[in-house]
């Protein structure tokens, strides 16, 4: 399933912590069209927990995530 | 054959047992109350439980060792306060490494230079307030000091200006990202990663050891707040909880859950100490600093400040430090040396340490009674006020 996601938008947040990550999701998302899709690259295991619930929060959807070589790839829609 | 099969359902439950426990995340309320049981088992066996003491006796024997301070601090292997924060980096180490979590995870210089000044903060107004969100704040407030609410407060104020500073930033300092990817040194055919949840038994298995050893020394004590202090960085590691963020998020994301995780776990762990002190099992003075309350109230502003700017406050710079992350360890050391170098300071000088305030134990001016109903709504009145926030944003900050 996430395997096949296209992403409009990359946001490179590799060697960050917490809140970083949400932060800079969040100011991202503010220049984007809703329905397009963002790609979080993270190396913050707390990012797995924290993305979901904003998305929660804020109404964007969580598309969900899957692990590359020594980080993550974490998709989310705009609403 | 029927044998076989029973075999492999033992094996998944078993599996799926590991994975609850060391994949998942466990739920924030549940860490909540496992670290107010562990605050009132800690306190109970010997102590309230603290991290920045540990961390100041670290910078201590670092001092005294290249000759800047002329009195020997206690061993950090006898010091409680030492025992415990290691405990705390041993526990978190050994179930990151359970959990497979564990990596050194590098970070772009403007983090690892907010990890310095965020870690150098931390520690001064650990200096002050007497202890950190830890020993400052959750367990002076389990120990009814009215210095622990000072900071509370001062926790509130600076996780907010810290917030404002981190907006701040992202207009005007883009830092960046990308340079962080995970130093993983590939050998071919041999994965480490596939290796972490057989050296996380070993490590925590080496805890328990330890304790033992120092049980067979006559040091029973510490050998058990060495537990202590495993079992809180197990908890906190797979819980994620993060105190700054109870003070934080309401300001960031309007979320409530972690602010009402601590309040309530705050209130059991005072009913605790409340029932310890006011029987006469423990000394009614224990964790009552003498920090009302300016040193409460200013060292929870800086601290929060630093807190906000290295990502994790006292247990949490620990924990994440134990979890591999640079940043975090830059600013553990950072803590560990400003929080000795002030505290001499503030040892040193009459005048600084009646600037700091006084002990105030709050049943002394309004009994027992007052003192646990007072705190019991005031935090109650905080996960209110978090519930009521996230449903209004009416204090969340937008960028």
């Amino acid at each position: 399933m996430v395997d096949d996601i296209k992403a409009d938008e990359t946001l490179d947040c590799k060697g960050l912590s917490c809140p970083m990550p949400i932060l800079k999701t969040k100011k991202a998302i503010g220049k984007m069209d809703s329905g397009q899709i963002i790609e979080v690259l993270s190396t913050d295991p707390g990012t797995k927990n924290d993305l979901p619930a904003f998305a929660k929060r804020s109404g964007h959807e969580y598309l969900g995530h899957k692990d590359d070589e020594g980080f993550a790839r974490l998709y989310l829609k705009v609403k | 054959m029927n044998d076989k099969r029973e075999k492999s359902v033992l094996g998944g439950i078993l599996g799926r047992g590991y994975a609850a426990i060391f994949y998942d995340n466990w739920p924030i309320g549940l860490g909540g109350l496992l670290i107010a049981v562990m605050s009132m088992i800690t306190f109970a066996w010997a102590r309230p439980w603290g991290v920045a003491g540990g961390l100041r006796n670290w910078g201590d024997n670092f001092f005294s060792l290249i000759g800047v301070y002329s009195h020997p601090p206690l061993s950090p292997l006898i010091s409680t306060n030492s025992i415990l924060t290691l405990g705390l980096l041993w526990g978190a180490f050994g179930s990151a490494l359970m959990s497979k979590q564990f990596a050194i995870r590098k970070a772009p210089p403007l983090e690892l230079l907010k990890g310095i000044v965020g870690g150098t903060l931390m520690g001064i107004g650990a200096a002050m307030a007497g202890g950190c969100n830890v020993g400052g704040f959750y367990s002076a407030v389990s120990a009814l000091s009215f210095s622990g609410i000072a900071m509370m407060i001062g926790l509130i104020i600076g996780a907010y200006l810290g917030l404002r500073y981190i907006y701040w930033e992202l207009e005007h300092l883009p830092s960046g990202g990308g340079s962080g990817a995970i130093s993983e040194k590939k050998q071919k055919g041999f994965s480490w990663l596939h290796a972490e949840p057989y050296l996380g038994v070993a490590i925590l298995l080496a805890g328990i050891v330890c304790a033992w050893i120092y049980n067979q020394k006559a040091l029973t004590r510490v050998g058990g707040l060495l537990l202590c202090g495993m079992a809180f960085g197990v908890i906190i590691q797979r819980t994620r909880f993060c105190f700054v963020r109870g003070f934080r998020d309401p300001f960031m994301t309007g979320e409530a859950e972690v602010a009402r995780a601590m309040a309530v776990s705050v209130i059991i762990s005072m009913l605790g100490f409340a029932a310890l002190k006011w029987t006469g099992l423990r000394g009614e003075d224990a964790y009552v600093a003498q920090a009302f309350w300016f040193g409460g109230l200013v060292g929870g502003i800086i601290f929060a400040f630093g807190a906000v700017l290295s990502g994790g406050c006292g247990s949490g710079s620990v924990w994440r430090a134990g979890e591999g992350q640079v940043k975090l360890m830059i600013a553990v050391t950072c803590f560990a040396l400003s929080m000795s170098l002030f505290e001499a300071l503030i040892d040193s000088s009459t005048g600084l340490q009646a600037l700091m305030g006084h002990r105030v134990f709050l049943p002394d001016f309004i009994q027992y009674k007052w003192t646990v109903i007072g705190i019991t709504v005031l935090m109650f009145v905080y996960y209110m006020l978090a519930i009521w926030n996230e449903e209004t944003d009416r204090f969340t900050v937008e960028m």
